[in-house]
């Protein structure tokens, strides 16, 4: 899928102009906001299940060979194939390659996030065979070509009259219908077909368990279901970080995922595949090949910190809870995953050069970290990127910052660590910031304060600061103290 | 009587001095004696905020060697607060000895509200102030350093006040620093909710625990709605009710 | 010799810095494990309900081939495809079906993958199966698939009906997935819980069921 994470801004401003998208986001913020809570209060204690979770999370992160190695083991012995894939050329190449060899013509795909980052739709284009994405979300904005606006939604913002428009032309929707239930309808006929007559299902996984070689998917359409059941072969894609240790912290990851991503206490398929189908059953895939991809993370795991995103279970709570996003949706983080989930991921996964602003764009509000089931702290990613930005640290691809800014911190260090200069530079400064002051207050003042005061005054520098006022204050003092005497 | 070390944040220091002479006035009126170390300059938010952790080290240093040896400081800003208690001990991590000396001011250092409620145990400060009051949330205070209730009723306890309450107290008001100048589309859009929710909630009067909100806020109001009162909680208790346009 | 992907992957896992396993404190309580098997009937009903599930409970076989009968005069059922698993199996549902009219499939019936695919997508009007579990917790059913439960019976029609003596029922996923799992070496091809009917909410959050997936479940307690 096209990167587009240089162009955050300019995204950003689009999408504040669209009066209809802002009112969208707002009301569909606070009904996510509110549907979590409520799920969330069905666990006895909300608080000690995600920390739970986040346990859950820290100990597959931190014993993930292992974890790996026991997953792959369990899995082999089941009868499943596991294919390594060190990158997207990897593993776009090596299904790309399983389908010409099985003269596969088109594929129906479950919603994956890995398999966007691979662009794996395109490499199979490309090679002549059709993917067809199934999830209802994910369909549209597939035959709308725009990316993902939101993890759970992926179209959620798209206007009815764009739905219909865009069935009435591609999906055979025979009468023109703004009712969602009608054109659901006409795509899940539409759909059905590809369904019944697939030969090979590709999809993600939610969640890999060690102790048994066992996938785990969550889904409510049922897309999933039928394309590891309908084809004759499977090919379940997973990255990495997907693995935990046992079926019991499985379950208890899936109980935080419904709530936190839908606000249910259960999607309403939860499949679990632990082989291909036994010889005498007469649905399932008769192969079942798991790809298990890297595509950056084997590096990411070398930083003790930065290893802390590979956490995430891709529930999409921070999206609903983010201030930032709540105005301007998915868009604008320009790639496979969007909101403070994107801005911690896309950083590691792109290189910190090319996601400048999706790990400077936050206020570090801490809204994300607040919600987060698997305990990521990430106002304190964000400050990690940012201070290897400034290193200019080869493995994730810091830029280094502009002279400017470095002369101004080289600055401004001496300064801080010198009160007698701070306040003498402080005084010097105070005509120059204070020229346009009026009754108090500052409109402008020159340099690169535009985007300030675009909108806002600013107090003028007091003609007493702090330190003189206190001055003043332990005078007055002493003079009582003498008077008194 | 309980030595109090003052940490006046620079923002205070040079643009919001009167804040600094308010937290004095109700410090007396909680019979502390109060300190005032003249080095003090900044706790280095900026620095760690653009990555210079180096440069943020040598902040922390320095503000440690100021007041690392007070019993206890007290500020009015919670962001400058969570910046000593989270993130020194982790950025001089390296150097055990400095570690040390962090984790142990941590310890030692409290958000006014947080001070006045928690540990002096008061909540009338013999204020007064008739008309509604909405009270916005910090990010930092509230998230950062868990004080929620602290500010709360200190307010409630201001003889004729009444606390409203204010739609989506809790979120972001867009300052974020830097974050407000580079991203001000966004940044923007989002005081621009906070006004409207403190509009809407019949409050005379918006009340704020940080510096940095205080700026954004009050700076939006001045400019686009100038008759409506936004101040700092401190300003608010003393009854100094300079209001952002007004800090003369 | 180029190192090969996996262990060029894993080599590099491996040499990684460790962190020590951070503590885990103990698992939260499942609170529903104290309930009585009335109690948890009725959180299951309760539950299923709310996601648009029906719930019916008969005393006995005889009575659920009654109420068979009238679900088929409801919903109008020509055609079904029946599990042959030991619940639907000991209904005879065959017999029942020449009685009122409904013609029931069998994946028995027939020769092919490819023929038995067609029917269950374009034939079939409702997939009868029985269920391994029902959990009270969420109101969900668990169906470990086998010869004689294929997969999509409970997921093509638009109807699914499940038969579950009330024996089966639990009260959280653990008590199912431990039984289920037990034996490493013998594990079921998929084994999937289901809550109620598919269903979507990806055009502007307007939620509706039976999207790809069945649009209705009924759920028919034995016992």
């Amino acid at each position: 899928m096209e990167i587009k994470t240089e162009q955050f801004s300019e995204v950003a401003k689009k999408t504040l102009e669209n009066a209809q998208s802002f009112a969208f986001l707002k009301l569909r913020a606070n009904f996510v906001r509110t549907r979590r809570e409520t799920a969330l209060s069905t666990f006895p204690d909300a608080v000690a299940a995600q920390a739970y979770g986040a346990a859950i999370r820290a100990e597959a992160i931190a014993r993930l060979p292992e974890l790996l190695e026991e997953f792959e083991k369990n899995a082999l012995a089941n009868g499943a194939r596991v294919f390594w894939a060190r990158d997207a050329k990897e593993a776009n190449e090596y299904i790309v390659h399983l389908a010409k060899e099985r003269g596969i013509e088109y594929v129906t795909k479950g919603k994956s996030m890995v398999t966007e980052e691979l662009g794996l739709n395109e490499a199979l284009e490309k090679n002549g065979v059709k993917a067809w994405e199934t999830d209802l979300g994910e369909f549209i904005i597939q035959l709308l070509n725009l990316p993902p606006f939101h993890i759970v939604g992926p179209a959620i913002n798209i206007p009815v009259e764009k739905v219909r428009d865009l069935f009435l032309e591609k999906v055979n929707l025979k009468e023109p219908t703004l009712d969602p239930v009608q054109l659901g309808y006409a795509a899940r006929l539409f759909l059905r077909d590809k369904f019944h007559r697939t030969r090979m299902g590709i999809t993600g996984v939610n969640i890999a368990v060690a102790e048994t070689g066992t996938l785990i998917n969550v889904e409510n359409e049922g897309n999933i279901r039928f394309s590891k059941s309908s084809p004759r072969t499977q090919i379940s894609v997973m990255s990495l970080e997907k693995v935990v240790p046992t079926l019991e912290d499985a379950l208890h990851l899936v109980r935080l995922l419904c709530r936190n991503c839908t606000g249910q206490k259960l999607s309403a398929y939860i499949s679990m595949d632990n082989r291909p189908k036994k010889n005498d059953e007469i649905d399932g895939p008769e192969e079942l090949i798991i790809v298990m991809v890297d595509n950056g993370r084997s590096k990411i795991y070398q930083d003790r910190l930065a290893r802390h995103a590979m956490r995430c279970i891709r529930c999409g709570a921070c999206l609903s809870s983010c201030p930032v996003y709540r105005q301007i949706g998915g868009y604008p983080y320009g790639w496979a995953y969007s909101g403070p989930m994107g801005q911690i991921l896309n950083p590691l996964l792109l290189g910190l050069e090319r996601t400048q602003d999706l790990y400077r764009a936050t206020t570090l509000c801490g809204a994300c970290k607040a919600v987060c089931p698997t305990g990521i702290d990430h106002p304190n990613l964000f400050l990690q990127y940012r201070a290897k930005d400034v290193l200019g640290e080869e493995t994730f691809q810091g830029k280094k910052r502009p002279p400017m800014e470095r002369v101004f911190f080289r600055v401004w260090t001496w300064a801080v660590t010198r009160s007698w200069f701070w306040n003498r530079a402080s005084r010097m400064v105070r005509p120059f910031i204070n020229k346009e002051a009026r009754e108090g207050m500052l409109r402008r003042v020159r340099g690169p304060f535009e985007g300030w005061f675009r909108s806002r005054d600013l107090p003028a520098m007091a003609e007493k600061t702090f330190h003189d006022r206190w001055e003043e204050m332990q005078k007055v003092e002493g003079r009582k103290t003498e008077a008194r005497r | 009587m309980e030595v109090i070390s003052l940490f006046i944040p620079c923002t205070v220091d040079l643009f919001l001095p009167h804040i600094g002479e308010a937290t004095v006035s109700l410090l007396g009126r909680a019979g502390v004696r109060l300190i005032y170390h003249k080095e003090q300059t900044c706790c280095g938010q900026p620095a760690i905020n653009a990555g210079y952790r180096e440069h943020a080290k040598k902040a922390a240093k320095h503000f440690i060697r100021v007041f690392g040896d007070d019993e206890k400081v007290v500020s009015p800003s919670g962001s400058c607060v969570g910046m000593v208690k989270h993130h020194y001990p982790e950025l001089l991590a390296e150097e055990p000895e400095w570690r040390r000396r962090a984790e142990e001011l941590s310890l030692r250092i409290y958000e006014l509200s947080q001070y006045l409620v928690d540990i002096r145990k008061i909540e009338n400060v013999g204020a007064s102030f008739e008309g509604k009051v909405a009270y916005h949330e910090s990010c930092h205070i509230l998230r950062g350093l868990g004080v929620s209730e602290q500010p709360k009723r200190l307010i409630k306890a201001v003889k004729g006040a009444k606390l409203v309450s204010l739609n989506a107290a809790d979120s972001c008001c867009g300052f974020g620093g830097e974050f407000a100048n580079h991203y001000p589309d966004i940044s923007e859009s989002m005081v621009k909710d906070k006004v409207e929710d403190y509009l809407s909630s019949g409050a005379g009067v918006l009340l704020v625990s940080e510096p940095g909100c205080l700026f954004n806020i009050g700076g939006f109001i001045s400019r686009n709605h100038p008759g409506k009162k936004v101040m700092h909680l401190a300003s608010f208790l003393t009854e100094n009710h300079k209001t952002m346009n007004n800090t003369r | 010799m180029k190192q090969s992907a996996r262990d060029e992957i894993l080599s590099k896992l491996k040499s990684a810095p460790r962190e020590a396993v951070p503590h885990r404190s103990d698992r939260p309580v499942l609170k529903q494990l104290s309930l009585t098997r009335d109690e948890l009937i009725e959180m299951f009903s309760k539950y299923l309900v709310q996601e648009t599930g029906v719930v019916y409970r008969v005393r006995d076989r005889q009575e659920a081939l009654e109420k068979l009968s009238q679900i088929a005069l409801e919903e109008g059922l020509k055609k079904v495809m029946a599990a042959t698993d030991d619940i639907v199996a000991s209904l005879n549902l065959v017999d029942w079906g020449k009685k009122n009219d409904v013609g029931v499939m069998t994946a028995r019936d027939f020769g092919s993958r490819d023929s038995y695919i067609d029917a269950v997508f374009e034939e079939a009007d409702a997939g009868v199966t029985g269920a391994d579990f029902a959990v009270a917790e969420s109101g969900t059913l668990g169906l470990t698939h086998h010869k004689d439960r294929p997969r999509l019976l409970s997921l093509a029609p638009i109807l699914h009906i499940a038969i579950v003596p009330v024996e089966k029922m639990v009260a959280v996923y653990e008590q199912a997935v431990e039984k289920v799992f037990r034996e490493k070496e013998n594990l079921p091809s998929q084994f999937c819980f289901v809550t109620g009917p598919s269903m979507t909410g990806d055009i502007r959050g307007v939620q509706f069921k039976g999207m790809h997936g069945p649009r209705k479940v009924i759920v028919i307690l034995i016992g």
